[in-house]
């Protein structure tokens, strides 16, 4: 087993072991810290994938930063474990699960079926792709218009986390 | 070397567990996190595609759909707050007044 | 690279608008605290200078920022469509206790209404699919935030939650189509992945229907078809209703234009080469001919039990979305123009329809039907307007409903749909009967109590005007409304 499929193979179970945990957790904080894991997962497997820039801002944007606001909300709402309601196994669960699986197993046979056609690795072409520099220059020319709409994306987004999350009700 | 098509299943599998915490789980911000998983497993596709086909604009589009996560995190986080203010809860089943 | 920029920001004219209409609505609420009037007025402004320059783009035909988006007519239809419809709601919110109840917080307010219509201009001409989902997104999160507004209404924070919800859902399974469509075709403009689908012999089929189905997923949702539908009827019935009036008619007719793009943009036959594999392999109009029928036929039924006449009008709007699904299933310029047609008529008789049901709900405090006992005797000139804006919204002549209808069904009919045309026939019946419903109970049935008068502004009654004779006139005299729809069904690349 060379490295790649080391790596690949290990993160990919923890990644899978990890998600499991998120969705069945009782406790928010371990679902967080879960996902929290998670994310790390990924991220490895960026690497793996030559993508270095993207892996670095995996960890600082997701675990860094969306992580922690999910987590400052959770202790700011003080929650407690969800109850009774989990407990019990509901029509809707089983639904729900049997659907996702049933759509899983579809995904999975195409996945399959299309296997033969997929591109083979060209290593250095990878590397290549990966880099900050190349992302840097593909961000500020072909994808500059899109960066821009960004910006406004998140403006509309903090004003409207502000109205919404404001104390003072006037 | 893996192959394409095991980054894809992994996704597929990753992407689907984040599906059935949506439709299980009646804690709200839960369900975010399980939302949260399902973006990043559409991530990994892309930069397994990206890396595959040697094409950066896979990687470019993860890293706006990890702008757009961040957005709607914390539009997310402030409703249930402005929620959890009123009824003291985040749980979807007592939440939802409103008929189906 | 700055003068391409530059050269591309001329094109870019109503959006820009926006944008610095956005900030300069977010600035004015921090420095003038306390007077809302002026960011309120500011934002105002800015959506006419919008509206205008998006009418002045009539006739180019080309893309902007590397085949981001693109201007053409039917763009800059839909952006005229938008524009008039946050400029209305703009009016309307006037008015509206809900919003006035929350004053201090109306520069707010105007600012997301202002980026809602940027993000549903930038889904007018978006052309790649990064483009798509970032539109999307900016229209959905602005929209996520008004329907909460009032939030100290519980209805209104879970409105906006189950919005939220529902919404991050069908961003991420459009995502998955997107991730799976890329990397079919390498490409990530419409124009791109036309091209890849032509030249590769297609050994993934499975797989671009998958990903092509996910996508629609997410354009489903933001146009409310049957089985993505579950939001509306509590985010309208949730919302403030100038909120929801402004989502059903804006908000769908940014999903709508999208929709139609990428449909047409992705399956349909080009110069010189066969129909594309996507049609080949997979019937689309049959698909989206089911779900049409679906749509409508829950939206009429449901409609039947509701006593909330809000909750009513989010039931048509849902029937109305099934009507306009009809007329893609034609996948012809004419279906496309009928759309065009019913969006503009749809736009007057339910923005009016929406406007009577604020005014009525202001004066009695309800938006029951039961509320409007007697109100055909008490206030003729509400209930006469309210009349007319129901006949229209069931499509009979001689309202602007009848036209939206008649080419609608034409289009149909000319492709040989008839038994579609059946189906949409019957359900224009159905929904005679709960839009009579609420005529019988106005005019026929006496108050249960000495009911709150409901009068009129001299300024009310003009903004009633702007609704109430464009739904009567374009019924009789349609023929500069559908020269303008024809002109405009021509895509950019297509043809």
């Amino acid at each position: 087993m060379t490295l790649e499929q080391l790596m690949f193979y290990g993160l990919g179970a923890v990644g899978i072991g990890s998600g499991l945990l998120v969705v069945t957790r009782r406790n928010p904080v371990m679902s967080a810290l879960s996902l929290v894991l998670n994310f790390f997962c990924l991220a490895g497997l960026y690497l793996t994938l030559n993508a270095q820039f993207i892996a670095v801002i995996q960890i600082i944007v997701y675990a860094g930063a969306i992580m922690v606001l999910f987590l400052f909300v959770i202790m700011l709402l003080n929650l407690r474990d969800e109850r009774a309601l989990s407990d019990r196994l509901s029509a809707r669960k089983i639904i729900g699960a049997g659907l996702a699986f049933g759509l899983l197993l579809q995904v999975l046979y195409i996945l399959m079926s299309a296997a033969d056609g997929f591109p083979q690795k060209d290593e250095a072409l990878a590397v290549s792709t990966g880099t900050v520099e190349v992302i840097g220059v593909q961000l500020f020319t072909t994808f500059l218009f899109p960066f821009e709409i960004t910006s406004l994306l998140l403006t509309a987004a903090i004003v409207g986390a502000v109205l919404l999350a404001k104390k003072k009700l006037d | 070397m893996v192959p394409l098509s095991h980054y894809l299943f992994l996704s597929a599998v990753l992407f689907m567990t984040g599906a059935v915490g949506v439709l299980t789980r009646r804690n709200a911000i839960i369900v975010f996190m399980s939302i949260e998983l399902m973006l990043n497993s559409v991530n990994l596709t892309l930069v397994a595609f990206s890396s595959f086909l040697g094409n950066v604009t896979g990687q470019m589009l993860v890293f706006f759909v990890m702008t757009v996560a961040a957005a709607e995190a914390a539009v997310g986080l402030a409703i249930i707050i402005a929620i959890y203010r009123r009824k003291q809860t985040v749980n979807l089943d007592e939440i939802n007044l409103l008929k189906w | 690279m700055v003068e391409s920029v530059l050269q591309n920001l001329t094109y870019f004219v109503p959006e820009t608008a926006l944008v610095v209409t956005f900030c300069a609505v977010l600035l004015a609420d921090v420095i003038f605290k306390g007077r809302p009037r002026i960011p309120w007025t500011i934002g105002l402004l800015g959506l006419i200078v919008a509206g205008v320059t998006a009418f002045q783009q009539t006739g180019l035909n080309r893309p902007v920022f590397d085949l981001m988006i693109v201007v053409d007519p039917f763009a800059v239809f839909f952006k005229v469509i938008v524009a008039a419809t946050a400029i209305l709601i703009y009016l309307m919110s006037l008015w509206s206790d809900e919003v006035k109840a929350s004053a201090r917080r109306m520069g707010e307010y105007a600012a997301l209404l202002v980026s809602a219509t940027l993000g549903m201009f930038l889904m007018a001409g978006a052309t790649n699919l990064l483009m798509i989902v970032l539109a999307l997104e900016l229209t959905g999160l602005s929209s996520y935030v008004l329907s909460g507004y009032t939030k100290e209404a519980s209805d209104s924070s879970e409105a906006s939650l189950k919005y939220i919800l529902f919404g991050a859902v069908s961003t991420g399974i459009m995502l998955y189509g997107i991730s799976l469509l890329y990397g079919l075709t390498g490409a990530t403009d419409l124009i791109g992945i036309r091209l890849a689908l032509e030249g590769q012999a297609m050994t993934h089929t499975p797989m671009l229907l998958i990903s092509s189905i996910m996508i629609l997923a997410g354009f489903g949702y933001k146009i409310s078809a049957v089985p993505f539908h579950f939001w509306t009827p509590d985010v309208y019935e949730g919302a403030p209703i100038t909120v929801t009036a402004f989502l059903s008619v804006a908000s769908k007719a940014a999903g709508f234009a999208l929709m139609i793009r990428f449909l047409v943009s992705t399956a349909t036959p080009s110069l010189g080469v066969d129909v594309m594999a996507v049609v080949q392999t997979f019937e689309w109009p049959k698909l989206i001919a089911i779900m049409s029928v679906l749509t409508m036929t829950l939206g009429n039924i449901v409609a039947i039990w509701q006593n909330n006449l809000k909750r009513l009008l989010a039931y048509s709007s849902i029937a109305h979305a099934g009507t306009m699904l009809m007329a893609v299933t034609v996948f012809s310029q004419n279906g496309v123009a009928a759309v065009l047609i019913y969006f503009v008529v749809y736009l007057f008789m339910n923005l009016g329809a929406f406007y009577l049901v604020m005014l009525v709900a202001g004066a009695t405090g309800s938006e029951d039907i039961d509320s409007y006992k007697g109100l055909g005797h008490r206030a003729p000139l509400v209930g006469v307007s309210l009349v007319i804006f129901l006949i229209s919204l069931t499509g009979l002549p001689p309202t602007a409903g009848f036209i939206g209808k008649l080419y609608v069904f034409s289009a149909l009919l000319d492709a040989q749909w008839i038994w579609l045309a059946i189906v949409g026939a019957l359900n224009s019946v159905i929904s005679l009967y709960y839009y009579v419903r609420v005529i019988r109970n106005m005019y026929l049935r006496d108050p249960d109590s000495a009911p709150a008068p409901v009068v009129l502004t001299g300024a009310q009654t003009v903004l009633l005007m702007v609704f109430l004779v464009p739904t009567l006139v374009l019924g009789v005299y349609f023929a500069p409304l559908v020269d303008w729809a024809h002109a405009s069904v021509a895509l950019f690349g297509i043809r």
